[in-house]
């Protein structure tokens, strides 16, 4: 990382840090399982943050003041109300695909476009372009699903069994 | 682990500027006592509580009641009177980070609950670890490495005219988890495009792919007001007074995309900020902060662009950002105080909402092509009679935007028939074996926010009136854009006007007397064709002097509002506005309906605009029918032309009245 030049001029002022980042996933992830119910088909996409457990109150504005902003103790609301975070890896790539299934969807429908050279990124795979062409055929039996759950594990695992899509953070 | 180390470690940059300390120092134990006393002499003998950098990561302001604090969470203060003393403030800090570990698991210790203070107070009194082992803090830890910060972008989400928060725009931050790499420091604008590698492919440059930007998965941290009210009255009155929380948030970005250029349909202008990495980690630490806290929110003046000024301005004490804010503090202001500091905005990029890629899509096509998108939008089954590969892909293509832009709310809403018919249009295009290439989107340089003229305009001229003779007005209106004012920076299809008021001395009588007062008046255009059938609208509410037989050239409160289609024609050049309108006046010396004080006025308006960036003129033909009133009918004809030199515009506008022919000449300065 870049940021460890900057840190040959500093001195450690903490040793005293020992969570690990795996510990951090881990606690996030089941924050996640045990987190507010979806709304509907939404999942965590961005209708989950709109209207959270209240369909019909058409308020955009509470997608940025919903959640756990009050709290004392957890201070500055975390990413997504419903979702892990979207890291690198397979965690990260399915949390990406719930909460930006609508994109994504119509981004694999045309085989190129910014989510899908973002969940390249993810899954690690070497072409973008490999990628959205993979999603474009395989489209219908990907998206058809109700669940955005049900559509991420579609993705992954298409991205997954084309071996010359390279995945590497998917293995 | 690697993440969690970075923290400390990049914190600790910014503690270690001053002193080197012995790795030895670093084994967490218990804290010193008798250090305690020796950095408060240290911290007093410096008044470091006067330090640029202490007032404003507390937000101490001096004003006419004395130094206070914006902040209005009692827990962000330490010392029992912290919200309006500095000093206590920073002798409670350095003692409670001396506390031990809270008993409480739920609880953070002091030095993680201010991981900004700490950092700033390690640097300025040279912190000994040894002395006063800094804490482990898992929380803010895990917030650092969620968004891996490097660089700072803050975003300008466009004039939203159909939510009343946002119609004068918004600004956020964007925190970036790529630093600018040197192609990027160009400043050249480009559009996220719809491509492969969102920005390496524009620039032909080969960029490692670690450093390709994906600003989707960046961490959108906003300010905003926590909105309990759903009735707009009691919203205003709430918004105006301060009864909302103001709060930080953190998301990813990609929900900022999606609810502002997806849903809401508004174009994003992002800054890149030059900062240093230092700052950059202080933005962090500081924002770790606020989110624990919160604001009074007021609308005019401490707003979401007001605060997130606020915290840059803390991470990095050497600029300047809040020193023009005044009051009210509008979003694009803040946005041009960003270039009050030299070299702060290293970049500036364009990413369009649905509605602009959508525009650019259907603007590539045949007429066949675009009645076919407009078919396909709406029956999705519709046969395409394009044989070719190719054609089909560009017509459905236009057609998923068309469909996206008409339906957001109910494909967010999750409703099931727009979400079926959303369905069946992708698996059709999906079944075309062709890639769409990437949307290239030409920037709409005149219309970035930084360019638009002074929020505030001040306006005195002199002219005359068949009726009344020579007079003279002075004119201040506190806020935004009118349909005539200078177009660059603005969307030619707004208008919203706040606080606008009107004198006006008679030289025949020599009186003075207020002309017009107006509260808010807005118009939202719309080009009205087949891909987008909404009603362009205008509204207003204020009082004006009626200039018929209704009365005696009384000021009358007034309420009126339009709706009707609109064109918006030679590249918006020319604009064609038919409304139907209603208007209310009230006032004790009306002849209103049966005699009361009050009267309705039906009827149409026609508007036509003529919008250059030198010049631009707005002629205006009502009428109004007023029924059970007297008199039964009234009627406004008028034209405004405008000048723009600068800063100032010269307005020559005439009018006709039931009563009178008037001319006005005024200088406009704008500021």
């Amino acid at each position: 990382m870049r940021a460890s030049r900057i840190v040959l001029v500093a001195v450690m002022l903490a040793g005293a840090a020992t969570v690990s980042a795996q510990g951090t996933a881990e606690r996030t992830r089941q924050a996640a399982a045990t987190g507010k119910s979806t709304y509907g088909a939404a999942g965590c996409g961005l209708g989950s943050l709109v209207f959270g457990d209240q369909p019909g109150g058409v308020q955009i504005l509470a997608a940025t003041t919903n959640g756990t902003v009050g709290s004392q103790t957890f201070g500055i609301t975390f990413g997504t109300s419903n979702c892990g975070n979207a890291v690198v890896g397979g965690a990260g790539a399915r949390t990406f695909i719930e909460a930006n299934r609508e994109m994504l969807a119509k981004d694999a429908a045309r085989g190129s476009g910014e989510t899908i050279s973002t969940l390249s990124h993810l899954a690690g795979c070497a072409d973008a372009s490999k990628v959205g062409a993979a999603l474009q055929q395989s489209y219908e039996a990907n998206f058809s699903e109700a669940s955005s759950e049900a559509v991420a594990e579609h993705v992954i695992s298409t991205l997954q069994s084309d071996a010359s899509l390279a995945c590497g953070a998917l293995m | 682990m690697r993440g969690s180390l970075l923290v400390m470690r990049l914190l600790s940059f910014v503690a270690a500027a001053v002193a080197l300390l012995p790795c030895a120092a670093l084994a967490a134990g218990d804290p010193d006592p008798a250090y305690l006393p020796e950095l408060r002499a240290a911290a007093h003998a410096r008044k470091l509580s006067e330090h640029v950098q202490w007032r404003r990561l507390g937000r101490w302001r001096d004003g006419l009641t004395g130094t206070k604090s914006e902040v209005d969470g009692e827990a962000f203060f330490l010392a029992p009177g912290g919200k309006r003393d500095p000093a206590a403030e920073l002798d409670a800090t350095l003692a409670a980070f001396f506390e031990p570990e809270p008993a409480d698991a739920a609880a953070e210790h002091p030095q993680c609950r201010f991981p900004a203070r700490f950092a700033f107070l390690a640097r300025e009194l040279g912190i000994d670890p040894a002395r006063l082992p800094p804490r482990s803090c898992p929380r803010f830890e895990e917030f650092w490495s969620r968004l891996a910060a490097r660089s700072v972008t803050l975003v300008f989400s466009s004039y939203y005219m159909d939510n009343p928060s946002s119609a004068f725009g918004h600004t956020f931050l964007r925190l970036d988890k790529v630093a600018p790499s040197g192609d990027q420091l160009a400043g050249v604008a480009v559009g996220p495009g719809a491509g492969s590698d969102p920005r390496s492919a524009a620039s032909g440059d080969a960029i490692a792919a670690s450093e390709a930007r994906y600003e989707l998965l960046d961490q959108g941290v906003d300010y905003a007001a926590k909105v309990d009210t759903g009735n707009t009255l009691l919203y205003v009155v709430k918004g105006l007074a301060g009864l909302f929380r103001g709060e930080f948030t953190a998301r990813p970005y990609f929900y900022k995309v999606r609810e502002y250029a997806d849903y809401e349909s508004r174009d994003l202008w992002e800054y890149d900020l030059a900062l240093q990495p230092v700052e950059v980690a202080m933005l962090v630490a500081h924002l770790w902060e606020l989110g624990h806290t919160w604001f009074d929110y007021y609308y005019l003046t401490e707003n979401c662009s007001y605060h997130v000024l606020g915290a840059l301005e803390a991470a990095a004490p050497r600029i300047h950002l809040l020193q023009r804010a005044r009051m009210p503090v509008i979003p694009a202001e803040t946005v041009k105080a960003l270039y009050d500091n030299p070299g702060l905005v290293r970049a500036v990029r364009f990413r369009p909402s649905v509605r602009t890629q959508f525009e650019l899509r259907a603007a590539g096509l045949s007429r066949a092509e675009r009645h076919a998108v407009e078919w396909v939008a709406a029956r999705p089954q519709t046969d395409l009679a394009f044989t070719d590969d190719a054609t089909r892909a560009r017509v459905l293509d236009a057609a998923l935007d068309l469909y996206d832009m008409r339906r957001a709310k109910d494909v967010v809403r999750g409703d099931a028939g727009a979400l079926a018919a959303r369905e069946e249009l992708l698996t059709r295009r999906s079944a075309i074996p062709v890639q769409s290439p990437p949307l290239r989107v030409p920037v709409p340089r005149d219309r970035a926010p930084h360019l638009g003229h002074g929020a505030a305009r001040v306006a005195f001229g002199g002219g005359g009136s068949t009726r009344e003779g020579g007079f003279a007005t002075l004119e201040w209106r506190a806020a935004l854009h009118d349909l005539v004012d200078p177009p660059a920076g603005f969307s030619p299809a707004y208008q919203v006007e706040f606080l606008r008021a009107r004198l006006r001395w008679t030289e025949r009588t020599n009186d003075l007397r207020l002309d017009d007062a107006t509260f808010v008046e807005a118009t939202s255009l719309h080009h009205f064709d087949r891909f987008d059938r909404r009603l362009s609208y205008r509204l207003r509410a204020g009082a004006e002097t009626i200039r018929d037989g209704g009365c005696r050239s009384c000021l009358a409160a007034v309420a009126e509002g339009g709706a009707g289609p609109a064109q918006l024609l030679l590249g918006d050049r020319l604009t064609l506005m038919l409304t139907g309108d209603a208007v209310i006046h009230g006032s004790a010396a009306l002849s209103g309906v049966n005699g009361s004080g009050a009267r309705l006025g039906l009827g149409p308006t026609l508007a036509v605009r003529v919008l250059g960036a030198r010049a631009s003129l707005l002629a205006r033909a009502g009428q109004r029918w007023m029924p059970a009133a007297s008199p039964g009918s009234t009627f406004e004809l008028g034209t405004s032309g405008r000048l723009h030199l600068g800063t100032v515009s010269a307005a020559l506008d005439w009018r006709r009245t039931p009563l009178a022919h008037e001319v006005l000449f005024s200088l406009q300065v704008f500021r």
